[in-house]
């Protein structure tokens, strides 16, 4: 089957069709190679060095010191247990809540438009502006201590939300949550949409109700979506930078740093261009393995 | 044909990848340049190209909030007027983001003409070996750095030279809420105590911005320790030493006590000067911009500003302030151009200007001058404090120092270890990197 394709297809292209072909992807390459595989050759190369940014400074080779390094750093590791926990949290966090909503849209035959551009506004609105807002809102005298104790008094004293780690660090899943609704909410709807109908129409003649139609015709046809989010948004939590650099800057003492405030730091602050170079290929790796654990899940419950 | 197409595609990729490989190469070229026409003498090629117009670039963190880079905008065009070969392009960047982008630009060769910038990025950037060696590089600089004070300019000296030249200086006084705090502490001891009487549920005490080296020296200092040994071979007695310990200890009652707290220590306190403003906080130590941004954000504010209080080894705070620098990617002809503008900067008439904008002037004539001492009227405070303050070790691991002293004093002041098992730590981790 496989040689039949690859026949008719060698047929199909002629000399000059290749040509064109191959104009038209060397710019898409190019840029590839130039901004993709290029800086992580030379940051994976960078990891087994002291490198050296000045003029006329020799990098010395240092084997895997550096990937040591990350490993026996406490800051590192707690870092990495932040990033986790940040994940852990906010990708269900948003898939569920945007599943929910795209459900509730997908039944409504009003308003369906309002609604989408609501759950859908934090998505566009910048993550500068919105984690300053929330900055706010959890601060000793912000909103929410504000409404605690002042008007509700349902506390007697301000709580210190941003002040210790896991509180911070709660404050920051939040955040991510909300911002993550309306883009999983989108996804979702659209999956929901290419679902047949008359799925649900013999379903309802069989008798099922609608939490049987919910597990046993909705999410069996959105498992692809599913998983499609949660790769995705697992990579994003991954990749998270701008809640925490405002919210609390690593703060106190390194206790809400994650990975990639972490790096960011040792690379322009302690000019670690080696460590930080390890540190990210080992977090790669680390959503490498998630990744293709995922895919495997998927394959296995389709088989 | 699959074979041909994918070989195809295969060598383009690497050719792409080679022409990326040769514009680095190309992007680091005028750097061994400059470095061979540094052995040239500057004079000879300053005077063929004097004649071609010379565009300069001017990286700098003037606070546009204080009007300073207005003030520096018509200090460009009076320049330009004076020097009509010459126009200065000047680029403000945030602190972090000034240091950061020489970090970038020592790989690229990206780096401007003329720079300015905290003293302490002096020993960082020599230490890329991007910076000129402004002493031997141009003949009168022993004039014009005569014309500023030496301990600010001993700031730009790394090992036997000088690779800047003092911008403007300053030290830290101690700021005071006149409505909470009522009689002035004279000694540290007094401030502390101060500290924790006025505190209450919507007051603290006292406020620092952060725990590194520019925060905790001057107390460790004044209580007659020190961070490092004299010769910078060890923190071991000095970081984690009786004195340093018992200061830290000071601050982590302090904190407990509710008297004491910041922007960093606490990441949901209101910011220095924010809290300062809406007497969330009654005391702060700090340099001359907050005067310039209290009096801007909280004019209604009642404060008061007096010398640091004193330890019993006297009131020892931390020299700041900024120095102009200049880099080696640069060739002749800009260097040349970018000396006279930085002379023109540290010249009498730019600093008077600039002093009125709360830059505090290192030219000794603008010291004296009536305009500047109308504008800054805590002047006579800082010049005191000036007399007894030092400059922070001048090592380029300094900025990692700091960074360990902050973490581990953050650590010990939340309880989450004790005091000395923290500072031993720190100092551990210091001597590992003095050991590098």
């Amino acid at each position: 089957m496989a040689s039949g394709v690859f026949f008719r297809t060698s047929e199909y292209f002629k000399k000059k069709d290749n040509i064109r072909i191959l104009l038209l992807l060397v710019p898409g390459v190019v840029v590839i190679g130039m901004f993709t595989f290029y800086p992580i050759i030379k940051m994976f190369i960078m990891s087994f060095f002291d490198w050296k940014i000045g003029f006329n400074q020799v990098s010395p080779f240092v084997g895997i010191k550096n990937y040591l390094a990350v490993f026996m750093d406490p800051i590192a590791g707690k870092a990495l247990i932040n990033t986790m926990f940040y994940a852990i949290v906010t990708v269900p966090g948003q898939m569920i809540l945007g599943l929910l909503a795209a459900l509730l849209i997908n039944g409504i035959r009003k308003f369906s438009v309002t609604f989408r551009l609501l759950y859908y506004l934090p998505v566009v609105t910048s993550w500068v502006v919105v984690a300053l807002l929330f900055r706010y809102i959890f601060s000793n005298q912000g909103l929410l201590n504000y409404l605690l104790t002042d008007v509700f008094k349902w506390i007697p004293e301000h709580i210190g939300w941003l002040s210790t780690r896991w509180t911070a660090m709660s404050a920051t899943t939040l955040l991510g949550i909300w911002k993550g609704i309306g883009w999983n909410m989108v996804i979702f709807l659209a999956a929901l949409q290419a679902i047949p109908e008359q799925y649900y129409e013999a379903a309802s003649i069989d008798g099922a109700g609608s939490i049987q139609k919910f597990f046993h015709i909705t999410l069996p046809n959105i498992k692809g979506t599913i998983l499609f989010s949660t790769v995705m948004l697992t990579i994003g939590a991954f990749n998270t930078y701008t809640p925490i650099a405002v919210i609390t800057g690593g703060n106190p003492a390194h206790q809400t740093d994650v990975v990639l405030t972490w790096m960011y730091f040792q690379t322009f602050s302690s000019l670690k261009m080696g460590y930080s170079a390890a540190l990210s290929f080992i977090v790669t790796g680390i959503v490498a393995v998630i990744a293709i654990i995922l895919f495997k899940v998927l394959r296995s419950e389709r088989a | 044909m699959k074979k041909t197409i994918f070989w195809t595609i295969i060598i383009i990729f690497i050719l792409s990848l080679t022409l990326i490989g040769t514009g680095c190469k190309e992007e680091a070229a005028p750097a061994e340049e400059a470095t061979e026409e540094e052995a040239a003498p500057v004079e000879e090629e300053a005077a063929e190209e004097a004649i071609e117009p010379v565009m300069i670039q001017f990286w700098h963190n003037y606070d546009a909030g204080a009007g300073q880079i207005d003030v520096l905008d018509q200090l460009i065009a009076q320049f330009e007027e004076a020097n009509p070969d010459i126009t200065v392009n000047q680029v403000y960047l945030e602190w972090q983001a000034l240091k950061n982008n020489v970090v970038a630009g020592a790989t690229t060769g990206m780096l401007p003409d003329a720079f300015r910038g905290d003293i302490g990025f002096v020993p960082q950037f020599q230490s890329l070996d991007v910076l000129v060696e402004m002493d031997t590089a141009f003949p009168d600089y022993a004039e014009a750095a005569s014309a500023v004070l030496e301990a600010p300019n001993s700031t730009a000296k790394a090992g036997e030279h000088y690779y800047g030249i003092a911008s403007n200086t300053n030290t830290k006084i101690l700021y005071y809420n006149e409505e909470l705090v009522t009689t002035v502490p004279a000694t540290l001891d007094e401030m502390w105590t101060t500290a924790e009487e006025v505190s209450s549920e919507n007051v603290i005490g006292f406020c620092e911005a952060w725990l590194g080296g520019w925060n905790l020296c001057q107390y460790i200092w004044s209580y007659g320790g020190d961070i490092l040994a004299p010769d910078y071979s060890t923190a071991t007695d000095y970081i984690n030493g009786s004195v340093a310990v018992s200061v830290i200890q000071r601050f982590a009652d302090l904190y407990a006590a509710g008297a004491f707290s910041g922007p960093t220590i606490d990441p949901g306190a209101p910011p220095d000067t924010d809290g300062m403003g809406t007497g969330n906080y009654a005391m702060t130590i700090d340099g001359p911009w907050k005067a310039k941004d209290l009096s801007t954000k909280y004019p209604d504010l009642q404060y008061g500003a007096v010398q640091m209080p004193a330890g019993p080894a006297g009131s020892i705070g931390v020299l700041g302030g900024e120095d102009f620098m200049m880099f080696k990617t640069s060739d002749a002809a800009h260097q040349d151009a970018a000396w006279k503008f930085i002379k023109f900067m540290t010249g009498k008439d730019a600093q008077v200007e600039m002093a009125k904008v709360g830059q505090m002037p290192v030219n000794k004539e603008a010291l004296v001058d009536d305009e500047v001492l109308e504008a800054m009227p805590l002047l006579s405070i800082f010049a005191d404090a000036l007399q007894t303050c030092k400059a922070r070790p001048v090592t380029p691991k300094w900025s990692d120092m700091e960074n360990i002293i902050n973490t581990k004093a953050t650590e010990a002041i939340l309880g989450q270890k004790p005091v000395q098992t923290a500072m031993d730590e720190a100092a551990d981790e210091i001597n590992a990197l003095i050991q590098q």
